[in-house]
């Protein structure tokens, strides 16, 4: 004969299970959308120095300066099982040293319920461009992408790359002048 | 202390059936209601919320012995006395139930 205890924990029990149960019903029904989608962006402003690099090797290091524009609206990759949004913006490039650079320039985090149409112009990067060595004045193939990470309410955490790129090329003169 | 003892905690074998039956079918109905309009809203903790509703209202409903779970109460035997004066009536009482 059960007890009250025994008659409430077989209660709470199943009640957690039934959530489990839900929680999965919430991930399956998402877990194959589309989530990538069109972002426009471009540079404004686009100059390259050669100034030490103190957090590092206080060597003289390539230092680059841009401006974008950027637009793109994610209103609709937000369901029930998208808690937030973290965009981040990438320059990719190949130099003398490496195949493959990947530097982030630029991020945000967008709730969910908060302005998803993003219409930024000139806008300033949040992180130094700072390359290893000498490989940004004159490249001519940089490419700028956006992405984001799905933070999900249960389910994967999925890295989406937007449709839509920009490819621009650094001076090939060091800017001395402040800026 | 004694006040607490005075508290009935029991159901009968029937009644508990009925008590897990019913708190099964209050969760499970809470958790599809829940499961809908979350979806419809797009809101996955409105669906935990009414889940937690079904909980609670399963645990008010089926946890506390309620009369309805006590309808059907075992007869059980009537003590046998031990003593040796008067086992044998005790006996004869018995056989004749």
């Amino acid at each position: 004969m059960h007890s009250v205890l025994q008659r409430g924990n077989a209660i709470f029990a199943y009640a957690l299970s039934v959530l489990a149960c839900l929680t999965f019903v919430c991930f399956a029904s998402t877990v194959f959308l589309n989530y990538r989608t069109q972002a426009d962006m471009r540079t404004v402003n686009v100059v390259v120095k050669n100034v030490p690099d103190y957090s590092a090797s206080r060597e003289k290091n390539d230092l680059g300066f841009l401006t974008f524009d950027l637009q793109t609206d994610l209103t609709h990759l937000f369901n029930w099982n998208v808690k937030q949004l973290f965009l981040y913006l990438t320059a990719e490039y190949e130099t003398a040293n490496n195949k493959l650079n990947q530097v982030v320039l630029w991020d945000k985090i967008i709730l969910r319920g908060e302005n998803a149409v993003l219409d930024f112009k000139n806008a300033n990067t949040k992180y130094y461009f700072w390359d290893d060595g000498n490989g940004l004045k004159g490249n001519k193939n940089i490419t700028l992408t956006l992405s984001w990470n799905i933070i999900p309410n249960a389910g994967f955490l999925p890295n989406i790359f937007a449709h839509g790129s920009h490819s621009f090329k650094f001076p090939v003169e060091y800017t001395t002048s402040r800026m | 202390m004694d006040f607490f003892k005075s508290i009935p905690t029991h159901m009968d074998f029937e009644g508990q059936a009925r008590a897990e039956y019913l708190s099964r079918v209050i969760i499970l109905l809470f958790a599809a209601v829940g499961l809908v309009w979350g979806y419809i809203i797009q809101q996955f903790s409105q669906t935990v919320y009414i889940l937690g509703a079904g909980f609670a209202l399963a645990a008010l409903l089926t946890i506390p012995p309620w009369p309805m779970y006590r309808r059907k109460p075992l007869n059980w035997q009537k003590v046998k006395s031990t003593g040796e004066s008067n086992s044998t009536e005790s006996n004869k009482k018995a056989k004749r139930k």
